[in-house]
């Protein structure tokens, strides 16, 4: 197709903002793009200091609120799925505002497989080896540098993700109500093990707009369309944004979803093997009977070392009563060496960690587990 | 029971085929509202149901719930107007339980209808519905449930 024949959807970068009006800016465009008042669009976009929990996760046991409110962290909802991050300065939020017959699926993990994709390819025109993560992650390396969500309304999608340009691990730790182990340099550096940035990756910061333009020529790619720019939103936009920011800048909307902190421990156990010490922080989520995260550490080997990130992976969100079943199914197709090293041993370190939970006091109270 | 490219469909429901939602009249004069098997398989596994509470108000074609998938956040559009009745406890807790049963234990809200009538005579049944999901699934390219 010619240049001049492609199709051209708008991009428009919406600068650094606080994140009630990031937020404001989705549910406007969004809806805007729904009633067909914007055309499809890619935004990027920016946040000061920031805590966000997804759209259906309760804030008091997500976050350190205490931590966030003494460092002038703003905290705020999301419309789209997913778990809690911290976004300041040092990462580029990158949005898709589309009408979803574009995409020619109506299959969800299909189109954040497909937009995963081009993101990733993206960020690999910057020098790095980028990779999509099922289900929504990108990677460099088992390490985790993108992470996306999406919110739908009729026919249209919004589907956004985060780039680490630079990135504040310690500050994450202490933001995030994570099953880490205390603040130690142990638990940093075994952060560091699971979030990478372009800095590190690239021994220097890219520019911003060279971060953007890579991502946008990958889109523009991938769609076989062309971006044009516009330099702010349109009047409709500005109109719905106002309205917007009015629901979402209260505490009605921050507190939309809340839940006891003690559904929601954290714990932690232990197992020696022949191999070495197994160690896992879990977070549970009580009325659903599942693991919200699992974190394992150790002094045990395994080759990959990306395996042990891989394996979290497979453990998100899983019911307790699967978690045989998952963590048999994940080891039957991964390939990995492991020196006096079973699968059955990070089920019965994780069984461990349950087992302070039966009848037992619930850890409580935004502490790390001890 | 009908079925379209393997996503059953049963004929006796009230579908709004765009919004990929159903809903039944009950023996009280209820409506209980859900999610196809179609939308199901669309989404995938679906981890969070948040309901409007009982009390509520609810437009037709408007959201009476928000479920999430995968990351996806989006809203169940009630095929009926009128008021929250009831929301369902055991979806609450296992909300996978809308992919596994769409049409009975996945029900999404009970709605005390506004005008059942009115709203019933927009939707569709039997054998209109399930061309209707035919041709949508041609137009999303579904290969099936």
């Amino acid at each position: 197709m010619s240049a001049a024949s492609r199709t051209s959807w708008r991009l428009i970068d919406t600068g650094l903002r606080p994140a009630a009006e990031n937020i404001a800016i989705n549910r406007a465009m969004l809806e805007a793009r729904q009633e067909g008042l914007i055309p499809n669009t890619l935004r990027f976009l920016r946040f000061l200091p920031s805590a966000l929990v997804g759209y259906h996760q309760c804030v008091e046991q997500e976050l350190r609120t205490d931590y966030c409110t003494a460092h002038g962290i703003a905290i705020q909802r999301r419309v789209t799925g997913g778990g809690a991050i911290y976004f300041d300065e040092t990462q580029i939020g990158w949005e898709l505002y589309l009408d979803r017959r574009t995409l020619g699926t109506a299959d969800m993990q299909e189109i954040s497989r497909r937009i995963c994709e081009m993101a990733a390819a993206g960020i690999r025109r910057l020098g790095v080896d980028a990779r999509f993560r099922p289900r929504n992650d990108i990677e460099v390396d088992g390490k985790k540098i993108s992470g996306t969500g999406g919110a739908f309304e009729g026919g249209s999608i919004l589907y956004q993700g985060t780039l680490l340009i630079e990135f504040d691990v310690e500050k994450m730790l202490r933001v995030l109500r994570i099953p880490a182990e205390k603040l130690s340099d142990k638990a940093i550096a075994s952060a560091r093990e699971r979030v990478a940035n372009l800095k590190d990756l690239l021994g220097t910061s890219p520019r911003r707009e060279a971060v953007m333009q890579s991502l946008a020529r990958s889109f523009a790619e991938g769609f076989g369309v062309e971006f044009e720019p516009a330099a702010e939103m349109n009047f409709a936009e500005r109109e719905k944004f106002h309205h917007a920011l009015a629901e979402i800048d209260h505490p009605d909307w921050i507190d939309l979803v809340s839940r006891p902190l003690s559904e929601a421990p954290l714990v932690e156990g232990l197992h020696r093997t022949t191999g070495g010490l197994l160690r896992v922080a879990l977070g549970i989520d009580l009325p659903k009977n599942r693991i919200k995260q699992a974190w394992f550490t150790g002094d045990f080997f395994v080759n990959p070392r990306r395996m042990i990130v891989d394996l979290e992976a497979a453990l998100r969100d899983t019911p307790l009563d699967e978690l045989h079943s998952t963590v048999d199914g994940f080891f039957r197709s991964y390939p990995v060496e492991m020196l006096q090293l079973r699968p059955a041993d990070f089920v019965q370190t994780i069984e461990n960690a349950l087992a302070s939970l039966a009848g037992a006091p619930l850890p409580m109270a935004g502490g790390a587990p001890s | 029971m009908g079925a379209v490219r393997g996503c059953n469909l049963p004929e006796d429901l009230f579908y709004n085929v765009d919004n990929n939602v159903w809903a039944k009249r009950e023996a009280d004069g209820n409506v209980s509202v859900g999610l196809t098997s179609y939308a199901c398989s669309l989404a995938g596994e679906i981890v969070s149901y948040t309901p409007k509470k009982i009390g509520k108000a609810v437009e037709k074609d408007k959201s009476c719930a928000t479920v999430e998938s995968g990351k996806w956040v989006g809203p169940v559009k009630t095929p009926v107007a009128g008021e929250v009745v009831a929301i369902n406890d055991a979806v609450a807790g296992k909300p996978g339980t809308i992919n596994k049963d769409p049409y009975t234990q996945g029900w999404v809200v009970k709605i005390k209808p506004a005008n059942w009538d009115a709203d019933a005579a927009t939707l569709k049944s039997g054998a209109d519905a399930l061309a209707a999901f035919e041709a949508k699934m041609q137009a999303d390219n579904f290969k099936g449930c």
